[in-house]
């Protein structure tokens, strides 16, 4: 142990003040360690490969489990039989739908319960049966040795298509999984006061998450305790389902996922794998190891839908909007997955419009069921709106930057509220003016009427992110010990955002101790505090109050107990971080380790939870992105030149940890407008013809500009919380594509309204163009 | 599980039980087989002299960051799983069994490969390293400590199959230029985009290796 | 996950050819191919040979009569970097370094490309089709922007992804094997097999048989060779469309010389009506367009990869500037 304070302490380290109990922190005016450029506080296990991820863990005696899916998009399961499984060598428990422990244990997908194990497959990957074995090769070859005898359906793939009289039926009630409608305003009035009305039809694919790590677990019960390490964002909402299923209490399941190989949506929830990982455990009386093929996460772990959209819009010859008419339909998939949720938003809540009308569907179609895809809805309904905004700015002759700048709104009209800030205007006006958007706007037009075969465009989009406030419930344990080091307890899960980095930084900013000697426990619903997944970009304007509250708590408890060292009001002290200086006399000071209860108990702990929001305002980040495209209008081949994302997530915690998340964000934008779509074979089979990562393509280093600028717009945002956070990752991935759509159209003419733009695409539509 | 290792570790229940535990608490087995180091490296493999079995386990010698591990492994089992599920050198990731990731791109005689596309019987006494062979006792390795200086990651699990990437092209390329450097990570997806900080990580990288 | 085969590595060629002359054994050389066959399961095997010991097939040397003789087993990054090859072949060189991703062409062997399984996702997904011994090709009536618009005669529309059996077909290189019957020299234009001929055979490689040389033959002294793939990203892709060009050249006039596609077909494709259209001809803008326009001949292109005709032109056009 360190007698030497400064060994934890950042000497003379300026320290908020402590606010008297009951009263709010104040607002940080300026900061020390927060903000800056620092390495992860994990850094260190990420490179040197120590760092243990679920699919990682090996327990002693622990088998290997693997899943029999069923191979149609719709079909009832008559028969199964595993008797030659269960004798192939190595393996240790098959659990079917006919299994005594299975019955009764029940599914749900949102508003929907069905059967674990239901014998109507209702999407290509639906669970059937489940191997456990020595080997992962033996569980796999056990599982596969299984017979089934499928009665196969005609099934619907085409979400079109779904709602047609003739499509197959996903549900005895029909593929309408739900309905939404929006109004304000009067759009016809809207579109009789417009000088110039538009209307276009987009149309976006399915996105799949495809995370590094593969979905899966690691299961294992002492007695009627199950302890399951899962590749998860939220230990917690693992907790309570699995809980749930099995009808076993919380107390009973521990869950942890300290490590995680990303999610973006598709682990916030663990998966039927999940179950099936513990109930192989039951059975064999041996840890279970669960983890996916790849192939299967294109099939049953989630995806962005599709969605086609049709847009609307008048505009005055000054620019004013007059009215948007927004229509959308997308598949949930299988099981109510939000096929079309918040799709709509943008329209609703980024720029100024009276009147506006919103409808959209979602309906069932055999195929994997939604969940949520980094900032759902949003990419979707941006490819609409933001290309919708360049051609009624071309419409007007109006620089589309001054059209979209025209109708910034001052309050959120999709909630009929304030933001607590809004940085949409300082993200548009300093992203083009850092981004040199005149200047290149000049080289891309001289260029494109040179001869050259290769043209040039820039383009831009803005958004804002429907959540990105965060809220409660949150609670974080901070401890000091007696030598003055640190330990911060958290549930949430640091999903690669840097989540734990940027607590520590919080502690040290408000504890004045280096940000290494904090030790950080999480994401263990065994041994941290009750967290909400880590998703909705929500973590950090969640997690990160409550830390500083947590830290203030040690602070309080310090000061009082220095109080009586020192015989003086608590109120009279100041923690200055190493020392307690009584204010009214700066000699008389004690060491925070020399603090008397602190030596004798050890450690004090804090306790920080997470207050509510603004009552009546709403938090809200905001981005605007802008590019630069090449073209070969030979060969179609597009080169992505240089972006920019102009963020307002208001403070920055790390710069380095954001500015990564910006251009992750940028990069899997680019995935989205330019090379990803899962592509099923509606015509025959309604099966998925691509599963894998080459045939569903992800940007690649050659695919993505070296040339990324991060500009964060910092607005003080004392209203939304105490740290003035909002969240990033999920605004910095909705612009992207619709940016890169709009500069391709400057480069080319065309309008893309078809995501992705692919090679492919672009030499279609340039020989359409020739041919006139 | 089928692995004969020769380690001062022990067979019995004990020591799996140790290994269990040290896998959780993340330090993995690195090092536990002290004999034989470097021992095999470069020299030809035996051929079988006959027909291994579909179904039999075989011993191999496999040369991993300089130490001897004699395993047993089916025919059809990868250099990957045997790495992690045999050996317990889980820094290198599996995530994607099929070549088209580079999660768990290893060395081999220096040269990047995807260890998920190579039979573990194919990688008989060949030189083999991974991410916990660029480490220096505890300290990181140049291209390590790069990473971790442009923070070159987020979810960090293709994390070390970029570095084994970085890693062999800064063996075959003292200082790349950001052309090589793009090609050199471009058989290595990162779902989460960090090749900006990859990019600048590996020119780091280059600059410590020549220091 | 990779099926249960057995495992044997001889060290000589002819325990090679006798290990493969039995039923149900596939060719180890990379194993990049091979092992995604097998997790695909597009193809019963019992036993993996494995050339790994079969060290004098690698490497690259220099004939007598100044030609080149490539070890089968040599990587396609050595192909790639190959001051040789680079210099007089340099076509082979930029068509090795467009393979796969770095650590793919590390591992895989020029042999190996050469005698790789097509692709196509029907063909390796969970689809019985034609080319798998099933009734039909799922291609033809599905999914199939990326498939075959020359030699396919719709009755199997994959695609060779090669990127270097083009450039060795414009080369005229011809490929050495060894076989139960001995040795054979067979040039790499007709190594590969339509599907009119028979749609479950990828090569003329007889049973046992092995490629074990590339004979590349002495390049005329002005030469000229590129080759350039276009594809729906930038790394770890196979062409949308491709082409390789080696022309003999008389100051601007090309004397003679060949065009190979990629991308194109079910074999590598030789484009003779882009050949006829510049040979003798001076290589200026107009020879260049009328030949860009010729590449579509004799192509059958289906719905959706009818793209691929003004894709071939472009790269074409590009190509001939670029060797101009």
């Amino acid at each position: 142990m360190a007698e030497d304070s400064n060994v934890y302490y950042t000497e003379g380290l300026p320290v908020p003040e402590t606010p008297a109990p009951g009263d709010k922190p104040a607002f940080w005016k300026q900061t020390d360690v927060v903000g800056k450029r620092i390495p992860r506080v994990d850094a260190y296990e990420r490179v040197s490969g120590t760092a243990v991820y679920p699919s990682d863990i090996k327990l002693p005696n622990m088998v290997y489990g693997a899943i029999l899916r069923c191979p149609h998009p719709h079909a009832k399961v008559k028969k199964v039989d595993a008797s030659r499984a269960k004798t192939m060598p190595g393996v240790r428990a098959v659990i079917t739908g006919v299994s005594p422990k299975v019955k009764g244990l029940n599914w749900k997908y949102r508003n929907y319960t069905g059967p674990l194990f239901d014998s109507h497959c209702r999407f290509e990957g639906e669970v059937v049966a489940a191997v456990a074995a020595d080997t992962r090769y033996q569980a796999w070859d056990a599982a596969h040795a299984i017979e089934v005898a499928y009665e196969v359906l005609p099934y619907v793939a085409d979400y079109k298509e779904a709602l047609s009289e003739s499509a197959p039926k996903v549900h005895d009630g029909g593929n309408l999984a739900g309905m939404d409608e929006y109004e304000r305003g009067d759009i016809s009035r809207g579109f009789a006061e417009a000088d110039a009305v538009l209307e276009e039809t987009y149309e976006t694919p399915c996105q799949i998450h495809t995370p590094m790590e593969l979905h899966g677990c690691v299961a294992n019960w002492d007695g009627d305790r199950l302890t399951i390490w899962e590749s998860s964002q939220g230990v917690y909402a693992v907790q309570s389902n699995v809980a749930e299923v099995l009808g076993i209490p919380l107390s009973k399941v521990r869950v942890i996922g300290h490590y995680m190989g990303g999610g973006f949506g598709s682990k916030l929830k663990p998966g039927k794998y999940t179950v099936l990982a513990s109930l192989l455990a039951k059975q064999a009386a041996r840890p279970v190891k669960m983890i996916l093929t790849r192939e299967e996460t294109y099939l049953c772990v989630g995806n962005r839908p599709a969605n086609t959209m049709r847009l609307k819009a008048g505009v005055k010859s000054d620019g004013t909007l007059t009215a948007f008419e927004f229509e959308c339909i997308g598949p949930s998939g299988a099981y109510p997955g939000g096929g079309t949720a918040l799709v709509d938003w943008l329209v609703r809540d980024l720029y100024k419009c009276d009147n506006v009308r919103c409808r959209s569907k979602d309906v069932y179609i055999n195929a994997g069921t939604a969940r949520p895809f980094r900032a759902p809805g949003h990419p979707q309904g941006s490819w609409a709106l933001e290309q919708m905004m360049d051609a009624l700015a071309e419409k007007i002759g109006m620089n589309p930057v001054k059209l979209r700048l025209k109708n910034i709104p001052a309050i959120s009209q999709g909630r009929s509220e304030p933001y607590t800030t809004t940085g949409l205007k300082a993200c548009i006006e300093r992203g083009a003016q850092q981004f040199g958007w005149k200047n290149a706007l000049k080289r891309a037009k001289e260029q494109n009427q040179s001869a050259s075969h290769i043209k040039r465009g820039v383009g831009m989009g803005a958004c804002v992110w429907y959540v990105g406030g965060g809220g409660p419930p949150s609670t974080v344990i901070i401890k000091l010990f007696r030598d003055g080091s640190v330990n911060l307890n958290m549930g949430a899960s640091d999903i690669g955002t840097g989540t734990k980095t940027v607590m520590a930084l919080v502690t040290a900013e408000e504890l004045g101790v280096k940000p290494e000697v904090i030790q950080i426990e999480h994401a263990d619903t065994g041994t941290t505090q009750y967290a909400t997944p880590s998703g909705g970009s929500k973590t950090v304007p969640t997690e990160s109050p409550t830390v500083r509250n947590a830290a203030i708590d040690v602070k309080r408890q310090i000061l009082e107990m220095a109080a009586e060292d020192l015989d003086v009001r608590t109120a009279e002290l100041d923690y200055e971080g190493t020392e307690i200086v009584w204010r009214k006399d700066k000699s008389k000071r004690i060491r925070v380790t020399d603090v008397g209860r602190l030596k004798k108990r050890g450690v004090v702990v804090g306790v920080g939870y997470r207050g509510p929001n603004p009552r009546t305002k709403t938090v809200n980040p905001f981005g605007a992105q802008f590019c630069e495209v090449e073209v070969n209008t030979k060969t179609g081949e597009m080169r992505v030149l240089r972006f920019l994302g102009a963020h307002d997530s208001g403070r920055v915690l790390d710069r380095l940890t954001y500015d990564n998340q910006v251009f992750g964000g940028i990069v899997m934008g680019i995935g989205f407008g330019m090379t990803e779509f899962r592509q099923l074979d509606g015509k025959q089979t309604g099966k998925l013809c691509n599963r894998n990562w080459h045939d569903y393509k992800l940007p690649t280093a050659l695919d993505v500009p070296v040339d990324m600028e991060s500009l964060p717009i910092e607005i003080d945002d004392p209203e939304a919380n105490n740290t003035g956070t909002k969240g990033l990752g999920e605004p910095v991935t909705i612009p992207t594509a619709s940016a890169i759509a709009n500069a391709l159209y400057m480069a080319t003419g065309i309008r893309f309204t078809n995501a992705p733009v692919s090679p492919m695409g672009m030499c279609r539509r340039l020989a359409a163009r020739k041919e006139g | 599980m089928c692995s004969e290792h020769r380690d001062n570790e022990g067979t019995g229940k004990q020591g799996m039980t140790r290994r269990g535990f040290m896998q959780i608490m993340g330090t993995g087995a690195v090092g536990a087989s002290l004999s034989g180091a470097a021992m095999a490296a470069g020299s030809k493999p035996e051929p079988p002299a006959k027909i291994l079995d579909a179904t039999d386990t075989v011993k191999i010698n496999l040369n991993i960051n300089g130490v001897n591990h004699a395993v047993l492994v089916e025919p059809r089992w990868t250099l990957l799983y045997v790495l992690r599920e045999t050996i317990g050198l889980t820094g290198t990731k599996e995530g994607c069994g099929r070549g088209e990731c580079g999660a768990c791109t290893v060395l081999i005689d220096d040269i990047p490969r995807y260890a998920c596309m190579t039979l573990a019987v194919e990688a008989e006494s060949r030189r083999i390293t991974t991410v916990e062979g660029l480490m220096m006792g505890e300290e990181l390795g140049p291209v390590q400590t790069a990473f971790l200086e442009e923070d070159a990651f987020q979810c960090g699990y293709c994390t070390s199959g970029q570095m084994m990437a970085v890693e062999g092209l800064l063996r075959k390329t003292l200082k790349p230029s950001m052309d090589k450097i793009r090609r050199g990570v471009s058989g290595n997806l990162c779902r989460c985009g960090a090749y900006n900080h990859i990019f600048r990580a590996a020119s780091r990288a280059a600059g410590l290796k020549t220091k | 996950m990779l099926p249960q085969f057995s495992y044997v590595r001889p060290e000589t060629l002819k325990d090679t050819v006798k290990h493969l002359s039995a039923g149900g054994a596939a060719i180890h050389a990379g194993g990049t191919d091979l092992l995604g066959c097998l997790r695909d399961g597009i193809m019963d095997v019992d036993k993996v040979v494995s050339l790994s010991a079969l060290h004098d097939l690698r490497g690259v040397k220099e004939t007598a009569d100044g030609g080149l003789i490539i070890g089968a087993l040599t990587t396609i990054t050595e192909v790639s970097e190959n001051p040789m090859i680079l210099k007089k072949y340099p076509c082979l060189a930029q068509g090795a370094s467009e393979v796969a991703s770095p650590q793919l062409r590390n591992q895989g062997t020029l042999g190996g490309n050469l005698c790789q399984k097509p692709r196509c996702w029907y063909y390796r997904g969970e689809f019985n089709c034609l080319r798998k011994g099933g009734d039909i090709c799922y291609a033809l009536g599905g999914e199939h922007q990326f498939h075959a618009i020359f030699g396919h005669d719709r009755i199997c529309i994959i695609t060779h992804p090669s990127d270097t059996a083009p450039p060795l077909a414009a080369l005229a290189a011809k490929v050495r094997t060894m076989g139960p019957d001995g040795k054979r020299t067979l040039p790499v234009e007709t190594f590969h097999v339509l599907p009119r001929k028979n749609p479950q055979v990828e090569t003329v490689l007889k049973p046992g048989e092995v490629i074990t040389y590339i004979e590349l033959p002495r390049p005329a002294g002005n030469m000229r060779s590129s080759y350039r793939k276009v594809r729906a990203r930038r790394s770890w892709d196979f062409a949308l469309a491709g082409a390789a060009i080696a022309l003999e050249m008389d100051g601007d006039r090309v004397i003679d010389g060949r065009v190979v596609l990629s991308g194109a077909a079910p074999v590598p494709w030789r484009a003779q009506s882009v050949e006829n259209a510049i040979r003798g001809k001076t290589l200026d803008d107009a020879t260049i367009k009328r030949a860009a326009q010729a590449v579509a001949e004799g192509a059958d292109p289906l719905p959706e990869n009818t793209y691929k005709l003004d894709l071939f032109k472009g790269v074409i056009e590009e190509e001939l500037n670029a060797v101009r």
